[in-house]
């Protein structure tokens, strides 16, 4: 654990937003508690934060903030002291900010809770003395959503919104040093960006670092599955539970306590395994698949660069590739979710060719023998009636006899 | 009723015992009071909570200190009755939990000796009985009081200049907490939480010499050595992480609750659940609880019968104290979320008496009721501290449902089936917990009521007296629950556009039945708020509002519906503007019968 050398111990997390573009699953657990390799997105964050010593956390909550609140609590569990802050209405991160006035320290870091940072890259901003904001060279077009750093002489000149693919900059990461001077320009203006731009048009200087470290932003269902990728790349591994004789657990494999692996499994990590789960026997669980806790997967099922959530319940002699299945669902046996290239409408992308698995949203009730074509997804609440094949998205709530 | 706290060592005692006191608050909080020795002995009490008056308790300094939250049982609530209690030369004080019986042949006697009471407690006795035999050793001295007192007492007792704390225990909670060069008595764990996790749990008869270094406990003086715990409770839980209450904190945590208290224990698999096997296979069986604990049970009757097909009998336990029932190859189930409650350890006590095996069903381990009984089965559903009952109920519940699959002899595939439900109940109260919002929306129907009436039929009939009870505990409304089949045999009565009924309508055998009875309100005006079924489409054309429940298989809908009530009878208490991790004359644990 090191201490920042600019004494910054405070950092106010933006966490109250939905994350529509990640639907169904954000209809009932908001961007930041979306889990990848086995921990809620704000977890990762809130660890960088913690391993730069930064512990006092103010978070800034709204959408579904009680799920944020019963996950973190006091942030004992996490080596921090968090106290929350409710944006009850979503009108923007300037707005989101403001609500923290009353509790803000001096001087702190501000980020977003639904992006995954590593501490190298927190400490990368830390270093710098004066207030700065963290910029990324844009590597992968997917990013383009956001904003753009402009920087005239070494500062930044402003902080642009919408760009085009052609102009020069570093994407604007959303984490800035900032201190409490920034209050006084918020006004009524909603997104930080604006705040900061007009900041430096009254004169403030603003400096911007670059990293080439870890940052990425989830913005999209395959993002969900490249960065589970990713994270579970830092896995540890550690065998807690039962396993009983005749498994193969190779690579990196951690699995949580109360869990049981029964007998003939074969687990090639990286692989991740909440608590209290009954996964076999003949289970086959290939690379960068997390699954949650109390999820049971019935014997001869196959689960591959997939992420399980919470209570779900996989039946037997079912194949899952590629694919995310929500909180709560329950799949019957012969299960079908397979991977394949097909072309969807992105929002701010249009058209695109993407390669992945079925979405499943929370609570379902899928019965036995369905076969969901690639990329489709499948709305919360939703029930399937036994032997189908599914081919277009199903809304929520819905019933397919 | 109340919670006490000492300390030893090297610290200020003031602010640790201020805040070891507010951690008790939920023991009892209608006055509280501390003393500490900084060449004499300074008192200062209060009624109300210690963060009323904080600012007023003078900075005295001292290292060694005793203090008391109350909850009446002798005597009005004033400053006067608050503790710590004294005797005549203000040179000894003491805190008390648990009743004194013959305080006032005590009192005569003390009285006709020349010692000069203040208060109409019960408690002062302890300290002139101790003066009496005081010359210097003050083990010696509250070893010998106590020889003349009947009743039940957690003490802590202190005297100026003396450098130790007395602490015994008959019938009343009492821990030790440990550290390095300092030491802690309390009622409980929660008091000392936030200095040290390291306990020793003293039993009925020990007294405990407790300095800054040093613990000495002897039981019939003789010396014993005692094993220390270590508690895997961190402070942070008995916080309210961002919540207004703890109880709705705790309502919140009841997925994670369920999920506790039966891992490990079920599999999809085997259908085998070994919670704690049958003793004999004619056995019958006989549920005692109190307040919500008895609700508990009054599902568990139904679950018995259902699954089991055994003989159940279900009382109270007071009832069950003054009544002879008559036991035979009876296996007597007592449920208590704190171990403590006074009323079902005896009735377990007497049980035993007779001759029963005993089980106890409790979320409090090393609790008095796990000394009682013979059989212990844990709800793991973590220290719940808002005065109603949430997480600790639905554990209660799981626990129940656990021990009768464990004792029924179903056929394997209902049993797998029954146990796959149950593994799916913290997804399904996840989701009665994420329509919290449509929730809140109904509380306005009942709010500004002075009458609310429940119903229902079945096994979701415990669940009307839950929702019941829990809307009188903390919105002040008086709240009635009727099984729907006894409306017509009197409640009927009173039912008008003014009395509101809440009415749990699942999509089973009971459904026919209760729409009658709901027509039956209807023709008299009521509104009605209805607990639904997702899938009924019929049920808003009979009533005024509803609230939709999750499908599940019938014999689980009380986890549901109760989860749903627990969330109304907050919300109602909201509008109300209640104090709801307090409500007026309750308290926690109760440990007076």
């Amino acid at each position: 654990m090191r201490k920042n050398s600019n004494n910054i111990g405070q950092a106010i997390i933006l966490a109250a937003g939905e994350g529509q573009r990640l639907s169904p699953l954000t209809a009932s657990c908001p961007k930041v508690m979306l889990p990848l390799g086995g921990k809620p997105i704000l977890q990762h964050v809130i660890e960088a934060l913690v391993q730069n010593g930064i512990r006092r956390l103010l978070i800034v909550v709204g959408y579904h903030r009680e799920q944020i609140q019963d996950y973190f609590g006091s942030g004992n569990d996490f080596g921090a002291e968090i106290r929350y802050v409710i944006q009850e209405r979503q009108l923007g991160t300037a707005h989101a900010l403001k609500q923290a006035q009353d509790l803000a320290e001096e001087r702190f870091i501000i980020l977003s809770g639904d992006n995954i940072v590593s501490s190298e890259a927190i400490r990368d901003l830390l270093d710098m003395d004066e207030l700065a904001v963290l910029g990324k060279k844009v590597i992968d077009k997917n990013m383009l959503g956001r904003g753009l750093v402009q920087i005239k002489e070494g500062k930044v000149h402003q902080i642009t919104e919408d760009i085009l693919p052609s102009t020069e900059g570093l994407i604007n990461t959303g984490i800035y040093v900032m201190d409490r001077e920034i209050f006084n320009y918020i006004g009524t203006e909603l997104d930080l960006p604006r705040v900061i731009t007009g900041m430096i048009e009254q004169g403030k200087i603003v400096s911007c670092r670059e990293t080439t470290n870890r940052w990425f932003d989830v913005i999209h269902h395959p993002d969900l599955l490249s960065l589970n990728n990713i994270v579970l790349q830092d896995l540890t591994a550690s065998l807690g539970g039962v396993i009983e004789t005749c498994n193969a657990i190779k690579g990196k494999v951690s699995i949580g306590k109360g869990t049981t692996i029964r007998a003939n499994c074969y687990i090639i990590g990286p692989v991740s395994i909440g608590d209290n789960c009954e996964i076999g026997p003949d289970v086959c669980i290939l690379p960068s698949t997390s699954i949650g806790n109390n999820t049971v997967i019935a014997p001869f099922t196959i689960l591959k660069n997939s992420l399980i959530f919470n209570n779900v319940n996989i039946g037997y002699n079912s194949t899952v590739e590629d694919s995310i299945i929500s909180s709560g669902t329950i799949i019957r046996g012969h299960f079908t979710a397979y991977s394949g290239r097909t072309t969807r409408y992105i929002e701010g992308l249009g058209q695109k060719e993407i390669e992945m698995g079925a979405v499943i949203g929370n609570d379902c009730m899928i019965e036995d023998g369905i076969n969901i074509r690639p990329g489709v997804s499948v709305g919360n609440c939703s029930s399937i009636k036994a032997v189908k094949i599914i081919n277009e998205n199903i809304p929520d709530g819905s019933i397919v006899i | 009723m109340c919670g006490i706290i000492g300390y030893v060592g090297y610290r200020d005692a003031r602010p640790i015992l201020l805040n070891s006191l507010k951690r008790l608050e939920y023991r009892g909080y209608d006055s509280f009071g501390i003393a500490i020795d900084n060449g004499h002995i300074a008192i200062f009490k209060d009624v109300g909570v210690v963060a009323n008056s904080e600012g007023e308790i003078p900075l005295v300094k001292g290292k060694i200190g005793i203090g008391h939250t109350r909850w009446a049982t002798h005597g009005v609530v004033n400053k006067i009755n608050a503790h710590p209690h004294t005797d005549c030369h203000n040179r000894i004080a003491v805190v008390h939990n648990g009743v004194i019986e013959n305080f006032q042949q005590l009192k005569e006697s003390l009285l006709a000796e020349g010692h000069n009471f203040v208060s109409d407690t019960d408690t002062e006795v302890i300290p002139h009985l101790i003066e009496k035999y005081y010359t210097g050793d003050l083990e010696y001295a509250v070893g010998k009081a106590l020889e003349y007192l009947t009743g039940t007492y957690a003490i802590i007792v202190m005297a100026k200049d003396c450098p130790y704390l007395i602490a015994a225990r008959r019938g009343s909670p009492l821990i030790i907490g440990r550290d390095d060069k300092q030491n802690f008595i309390a009622s409980d764990v929660t008091a000392v939480l936030d200095y040290t996790n390291r306990v020793i749990y003293i039993d009925d008869n020990e007294i405990c010499r407790v300095s800054q270094e040093e613990l000495k406990v002897c039981r019939n003086k003789k010396v014993i050595i005692k094993e220390e715990s270590t508690i895997p409770w961190t402070v942070e839980e008995t916080q309210k992480s961002g919540y207004a209450h703890f109880m709705l904190k705790e309502i919140h945590e009841q997925p994670k609750a369920l999920e506790n208290t039966f891992r490990g224990l079920i599999s999809s698999i085997e259908p085998e659940i070994n919670v704690i096997s049958r003793q004999s296979k004619d056995s019958d069986i006989l549920l005692l609880g109190c307040g919500t604990s008895y609700h508990a049970a009054l599902v568990g009757e139904y679950l018995f019968n259902k699954l089991c097909h055994m003989v159940v009998r279900i009382k109270t336990s007071s009832e069950f104290n003054s009544c002879n029932m008559a036991l035979n190859k009876t296996e007597v189930i007592g449920i208590t979320q704190s171990g403590e409650t006074a009323d079902t350890l005896a009735a377990l006590k007497k049980a035993r008496n007779l001759g029963c095996r005993t089980i106890a069903i409790t979320n409090v381990p090393e609790s008095s009721v796990t000394r009682v009984a013979e059989n212990v089965f844990y709800t793991r559903a973590g220290i719940e501290i808002g005065v109603a009952a949430t997480k600790t109920f639905l554990a209660q519940l799981l626990s129940l449902y656990l021990l009768a699959v464990s004792y029924d002899s179903l056929d394997v595939r209902t049993r797998q089936d029954l146990i796959n439900e149950m593994r799916m109940l913290p997804a399904k109260v996840q989701q009665v917990i994420n329509s919290e919002r449509a929730i809140a929306s109904h509380a306005q129907s009942i709010s500004n009521s002075d009458n609310v009436f429940f119903i229902a039929r079945g096994i979701n009939f415990a669940i009307a007296l839950e929702g019941a009870l829990k809307l009188k505990e903390i919105s002040y409304i008086h709240a009635e629950a009727y099984s729907a089949g006894e409306l017509k045999h009197g409640p009927l009565a009173l039912i008008g556009p003014k009395t509101p009924v809440v009415a749990i309508v699942p999509q089973d055998d009971t459904y026919s039945m209760m729409l009658t009875s709901i027509k039956e309100i209807k023709a008299r005006n009521a509104p009605i708020l209805a607990l639904a079924d997702e899938s009924d489409r019929t049920i808003g054309q009979f009533v005024d509002h509803t609230i939709y429940i999750p499908q599940i298989d019938t014999l689980f809908s009380p986890f549901l519906n109760t989860v749903a009530l627990q969330l109304l009878a907050y919300y109602v208490a909201i509008e109300r503007n209640c104090s709801i991790d307090r409500p007026v004359n309750l308290a926690k644990c109760v440990t007076v019968p």
